[in-house]
């Protein structure tokens, strides 16, 4: 598993606005594990969790159609993305194209219109099975050279990046849906340790978060309640919805509630930057985060 | 035996919008499997938000009972979290089946004042005007969408999280992030809502 090997990456829309530090921290430290990542050429929105209400089914299937006929420009068989919705999307979709040659034709059909199709078989991949079933956890942690001594992380891996499809044979079969252990073993193969955090696949609300938190509100104060108790200095997020809506929101919930959290929320590619020893800046883009996370800017190199 | 059976209950279950759903919703042919076992809302982290869980509207739907089902707000606090559809027993993709159903009373004018239903209008006009999500502009068309004065109300009680995001260094200031092939996105968008259409 040690050969050099290259995916096709699909940045995604969060990726130049408020999860920037995931797709900084991720094109960072890829290389260091000796992956190759090349970016789908003008590559355009999934439709996330609410395109399809107003666009409909198909244009969804559609929009994530274009991305895979412009994945298939490339030589790789393989897409990558790190976005939980990027993924849910990309992936269900190819799965649902791949299964049906008529789907498949009909989605062909409106490519076409703008000059396009899909014919090819890809496979697309979460960054977080990239590192469990490609990469593995030994790799990371002979890679991290500058262990992360002291930190506790609390694991929080939210929802659409193991939900549907992480113990599926087409997901990749690489974690449960309800008690997943990936996020904790990229933790503990940092250096740092992993606190005893149950909520660990719990909804921040997701987009129902960003126009109504008052309704929302409630989800991440469990989630919250339950880093500080475990004595985490940081929160571990994948996703970069879920990055931002804990950060955020932050202050509202103690206006709410009359508490006082302030907890730093990070990816696990942060973490692994700074583990391998890279720029807390320019690696880990820990200058990206809201709440700042302190005692890992500390250790960085 | 002689006793005559009695007459067949007035209110008895209408399956007409259920076969409507079976065949015009994703994941509605798997509807049927449902087993009325309450795992779907026994899940849900946002059941509390909701009029009635997915159970309890899938027998609505199974009633019959159209205006409530496409007026439910069960629809609209789903969080697309997908823990009803890892945990139903009967394989029914329980998330796909209440997001088609939004999608089906955004459609039919049963959700104008709905703020996800606006949140989702706003969000479709950014991926297919730019081909990508603008975050910023989503939001401040979703703000406006309540009106020029909740839209100016809202804005402000986000600005600081708004400029604590500019600060960081996520969110731009400028045009919007926009794909190249536009007009090709938008030719291809176009065709799908045509065969959509045409197909059902």
């Amino acid at each position: 598993m040690s050969e050099k090997k290259t995916y096709t990456y699909y940045p995604g829309c969060s990726s130049e606005a408020t999860g920037m530090h995931l797709d900084a921290s991720f094109r960072a430290v890829m290389p260091e594990l000796e992956r190759e990542i090349v970016d789908i050429d003008d590559w355009n929105c999934c439709g996330a969790s609410v395109g399809l209400i107003v666009g409909g089914v198909l244009p969804q299937t559609v929009l994530n159609g274009r991305n895979l006929a412009k994945a298939q420009e490339k030589e790789n068989r393989d897409v990558i993305t790190a976005c939980a919705a990027c993924y849910l999307n990309t992936h269900g979709n190819n799965e649902k194209i791949k299964q049906s040659a008529k789907l498949r034709a009909t989605v062909n059909e409106a490519l076409e219109a703008g000059g396009l199709s899909y014919t090819d078989d890809l496979q697309v991949h979460h960054a977080m099975e990239v590192l469990v079933n490609d990469i593995g956890m030994d790799k990371i942690k002979a890679r991290s050279t500058n262990p992360l001594k002291g930190l506790k992380v609390a694991g929080w891996v939210g929802c659409q990046t193991v939900r549907p499809f992480a113990a599926t044979d087409e997901g990749g079969n690489y974690d449960t849906f309800e008690d997943p252990e990936f996020l904790d073993d990229i933790t503990e193969a940092c250096g740092a340790e992993a606190t005893e955090f149950t909520p660990k696949t719990n909804c921040c609300g997701g987009s129902v978060a960003v126009m109504k938190p008052e309704k929302t509100l409630h989800l991440m104060k469990t989630i919250l309640d339950a880093a500080v108790e475990s004595g985490a200095d940081v929160v571990s997020t994948p996703c970069p919805l879920c990055q931002t809506n804990l950060e955020m929101y932050q202050d509202a919930i103690n206006k709410k509630y009359g508490t006082d959290f302030n907890i730093p929320v990070v990816f696990p590619t942060q973490l692994m930057a700074v583990a391998f020893g890279l720029d807390a800046k320019k690696g880990a883009a820990l200058h990206q985060n809201t709440i700042k996370a302190g005692k890992l800017e500390k250790m960085a190199k | 035996m002689t006793a005559q059976l009695p007459e067949t209950a007035s209110r008895k279950y209408d399956l007409k919008f259920a076969r409507w759903v079976r065949d015009n919703v994703y994941g509605g042919g798997k509807m049927n499997m449902c087993m009325q076992c309450g795992t779907c809302s026994g899940s849900c982290p946002n059941g509390v938000e909701m009029d009635v869980g997915p159970r309890k509207l899938f027998m609505m739907v199974r009633a019959g009972m159209k205006d409530e089902v496409l007026r439910s707000s069960t629809l609209w606090e789903c969080t697309s979290c997908y823990r009803c559809v890892v945990r139903c027993p009967r394989g029914v993709p329980v998330t796909y089946i209440v997001q088609g159903l939004a999608a089906v009373a955004a459609r039919e004018g049963y959700a104008p004042k709905i703020e996800n239903a606006s949140f989702a209008r706003a969000f479709w006009w950014s991926a297919n005007t730019f081909g990508k999500t603008d975050e910023r502009l989503v939001t401040m068309k979703y703000f406006f969408s309540f009106g020029f004065l909740e839209g100016i109300r809202k804005s402000l009680a986000n600005l600081k999280i708004a400029l604590g995001m500019v600060k960081a260094g996520r969110m731009h200031i400028g045009m919007p992030h926009k794909i190249r092939d536009s007009k090709g996105l938008q030719a291809m968008l176009k065709k799908a809502q045509e065969i959509e259409a045409r197909e059902g």
